[in-house]
């Protein structure tokens, strides 16, 4: 009898493994002539709907371009994972490993060293090895641009921003949003507080979750209470909370993807997003490692308003909202970044 | 309650230097240190406390020094009274502990700059109620189950499964009921996996519920890359439950926004914790459920029929932690996503030890929760000085604290996780 229990649960289990397959994806491998490109996931998942699936976008892409590649990838459960599956694809002798996520920063450094002669990528991260291209973004130059809007936007004179954890990727974006919000404060002469987050202590509001839209809520529900009326979540998932509860009672700024085409459902809570192309950066890496095969891509990717790397998303269903006045303010300062007359910095910002 | 005191506990405890005085003592050193340290980093600056959902409203204000000072003298006050008699041990902690948060508060809400002086206490109570109802669900889904003898690993499983049901049914019917319902549903399925591999096939209970909780995050997962992500509009696009206002008590300081502007899950969640204490300690199912959990041979005798109880009490645990899992797609948000449970099912099942497998206990220890995350982000939106890894730890170092100092040592059921064989 325990036979066949043992049977069932571990039934269950290889159920279990065989349904967490991602759907059909694997390319013509084996052929001289392809190019395999494999990613690992970081904890969010590929549909997280901003970060990891606009890296799987950017691979999708390069297939479109190049139709040599084929794509695949695996989700990492844990951190615990990270090594294990990019060791695996080494193994499964892929020719071009992406990492998203600078999580992923030790275990890519260990294998990459560890087989110098394959092609790695790291998105967020420099690794410094000389086979891994880096994909790096400023996201504190077009949060600055978030963080002005913001502050002119706002009605109560309050706006928040909460992370999901404290790490680099993530506090970029917040100290580009206190700081525009500072600036804001300084040209009209206002006083636009931030909640959330403190740029001199860089300590502030965290989810300590990518994926638990309940606190997403729980910290959105506190900002409004305190009288905030623009949120700005970097939180992955977890920041849906935020974005599902607005209902016209306040704004939300998305991250990473534009939110009306990563989170359509909430579109008309979003008054815009600090978009990081990570799509394009992968896709021009994926298609350039496979036109030299055999040779290792130098050099590096870093994302700045100028080279379209970062940018803020179109106004979409807000766009009647906000004045004219505000909007080409913010077209302005973006021009200023880009020529260098303001600098925009941050202690997370890529070196 | 009475079901709770184990003979032999207070045993451990001899002479004048008691359980409850030694906690007298703790309470009376906590009082110090917030009359001192919190008292010297506040400010002269007013710490308000508005009663209403925002800081808008009518609020109480306090000199932040003096408050951290004053609620700390309190909480020495209140420990030294137990230190002295030993009695009224829920009583003078729960004052002491009370006025040790207070004085906390004052400090913290004094110290924050510009305007953001003000602590919506109404905020403060809903925002823990709601962050603590799917754990009182799924609790309670624990104690249906182990107060019977089997052991519940599963409710992470049963959440995820009745999120993923809520999300996928309340969306193709359009309506919360259906939503509510199909997440019931889809606990009970995996409850009733882990009924029969359990009872009937008598798999070690602990494996089986980890084991479960894979499947379930998978096979969520995976019909959510099949269904959901293809189609978001038609699949995963649930309406939320609606926010019942009841006039005049809606108004009622602190307490009104978090019971009478409340919603479906706030009442179920209150109504099954009555019900399900009352079932366990008054009524024949539960006396019959609880020797079934401590001496199944000797139930058996007296011819109760082990067996089918257990079934029965195993799916209906599944049925209410589906509805635990139905809060986090109906409720936290309007959207289904992968894994998106985040092991909370885990501190459901912590709760459901730290509560003493009570149903009040639980629902007391949920809420705990819910209040330590909801007061760390309630300060984190203060600009608190305090470092946020410090304010994710709190739920976890308060509960260690909690089970350590005030609950004492706690019993499973005597049957818990043992299969039971006829004969």
């Amino acid at each position: 009898m325990k036979i066949i229990a043992l049977t069932v649960a571990g039934g269950l289990t290889v159920a279990a493994a065989a349904c967490s397959q991602p759907p059909a994806d694997t390319g013509p491998g084996g052929t001289t002539t392809s190019f395999s490109t494999c990613m690992v996931t970081d904890i969010g998942g590929i549909d997280d709907r901003s970060f990891n699936a606009s890296a799987w976008a950017g691979l999708e892409a390069a297939k479109g371009a190049n139709s040599a590649i084929s794509t695949k990838y695996v989700a990492s459960k844990s951190e615990a994972d990270y090594e294990p599956n990019l060791q695996g694809y080494v193994s499964q002798n892929c020719d071009f490993i992406l990492a998203v996520g600078g999580l992923m920063f030790d275990s890519t450094k260990k294998v990459a060293a560890a087989n110098p002669t394959k092609q790695f990528a790291i998105v967020d991260a420099n690794v410094g090895q000389p086979n891994v291209f880096p994909m790096q973004f400023d996201t504190a130059q077009a949060a600055f641009l978030a963080g002005y809007l913001a502050a002119g936007y706002s009605k109560t004179g309050k706006v928040a921003t909460y992370g999901g954890l404290k790490i680099p990727p993530v506090t970029i974006f917040m100290d580009g949003f206190v700081d525009g919000v500072a600036h804001y404060n300084k040209t009209k002469s206002k006083n636009v507080e931030v909640l959330g987050w403190n740029k001199a202590t860089q300590d502030g509001a965290f989810a300590a979750s990518f994926t638990d839209q309940a606190k997403g809520k729980a910290l959105s529900d506190t900002f409004i209470a305190q009288g905030a009326d623009v949120i700005m979540p970097v939180a992955g998932g977890a920041g849906l909370g935020t974005a599902s509860a607005a209902a016209g009672k306040y704004a939300v700024i998305w991250v990473d993807v534009d939110g009306c085409k990563s989170a359509q459902q909430y579109c008309s809570a979003f008054l815009t997003t600090v978009v990081k192309n990570m799509t394009d950066a992968v896709r021009d890496a994926a298609v350039k490692a496979a036109g030299q095969k055999g040779t290792l891509v130098t050099g590096g990717f870093l994302g700045t308003l100028a080279n379209n790397g970062v940018s803020l998303a179109p106004y979409n269903e807000f766009d009647s909202k906000i004045d004219a006045a505000l909007k080409s303010e913010v077209d302005a300062l973006k021009q200023e970044i880009i020529s260098g007359k303001i600098t925009v910095t941050s202690p997370a910002q890529p070196k | 309650m009475t079901a709770t005191t184990v003979p032999g506990v207070s045993g451990v405890d001899s002479g004048f230097w008691t359980r409850q005085r030694k906690t007298g003592v703790v309470l009376v050193a906590l009082g110090l240190i917030a009359a001192v340290v919190f008292g010297l980093l506040a400010t002269s600056k007013a710490a308000r406390f508005a009663v209403g959902e925002t800081t808008s409203g009518f609020a109480l204000s306090i000199p932040g020094t003096l408050g951290a000072v004053l609620f700390g003298v309190l909480a020495i006050a209140a420990g030294a009274v137990l230190a002295a008699t030993g009695r009224r041990f829920g009583l003078w902690t729960a004052l002491s502990l009370a006025a040790f948060v207070a004085s906390f508060l004052c400090w913290q809400v004094s110290q924050a700059p510009g305007t953001l002086n003000t602590l919506a206490l109404g905020n403060l109570a809903k925002g823990s109620l709601e962050l603590s109802l799917p754990l009182v669900l799924g609790a309670l889904g624990g104690v249906l189950c182990e107060r019977s003898g089997v052991v519940n690993v599963a409710i992470e499983g049963q959440f995820i499964a009745g999120a993923f049901a809520a999300a996928m049914f309340g969306t193709i019917a359009g309506s919360i009921w259906a939503g509510i319902i199909a997440a019931s549903i889809g606990g009970l399925l995996i409850s009733a996996l882990l009924a029969v591999l359990a009872i009937r096939y008598l798999v070690d209970q602990v494996i089986l519920g980890i084991v479960l909780n894979v499947f379930a995050l998978s096979l969520t997962a995976f019909l959510y890359e099949q269904f959901m992500q293809k189609n978001q509009d038609a699949f995963n696009k649930p309406p939320r439950v609606p926010q019942w206002d009841i006039p005049v008590l809606g108004d009622i300081p602190i307490i009104g926004p978090t019971l009478f502007k409340a919603n479906i899950f706030v009442y179920v969640a209150l109504a099954l914790v009555v019900a399900i204490h009352f079932g366990l300690f008054k009524t024949r199912w539960g006396l019959r459920t609880r020797a079934v959990g401590e001496h199944p041979t000797a139930a058996d005798t007296l011819g109760v029929k082990v067996l089918g109880l257990r079934y029965r009490n195993v799916l209906l645990a599944g049925l209410v932690a589906g509805i635990g899992g139905a809060t986090f797609t109906l409720l936290a948000t309007t959207n289904f996503n992968k894994g998106m449970t985040s092991g909370l099912g885990f501190i459901a099942l912590a709760a459901l030890i730290f509560g003493r497998w009570n149903p009040v206990g639980a629902f007391l220890a949920a809420l705990f929760f819910g209040f330590a995350n909801q007061l760390a982000f309630s300060i984190s939106a203060l600009n608190s000085p305090i470092p946020t890894q410090f304010l994710s730890m709190l739920p976890y170092v308060a509960t260690i604290v909690a089970v350590a100092g005030l609950v004492g040592r706690v019993r499973a059921p005597a049957a818990d996780g043992k299969p039971y064989v006829y004969g």
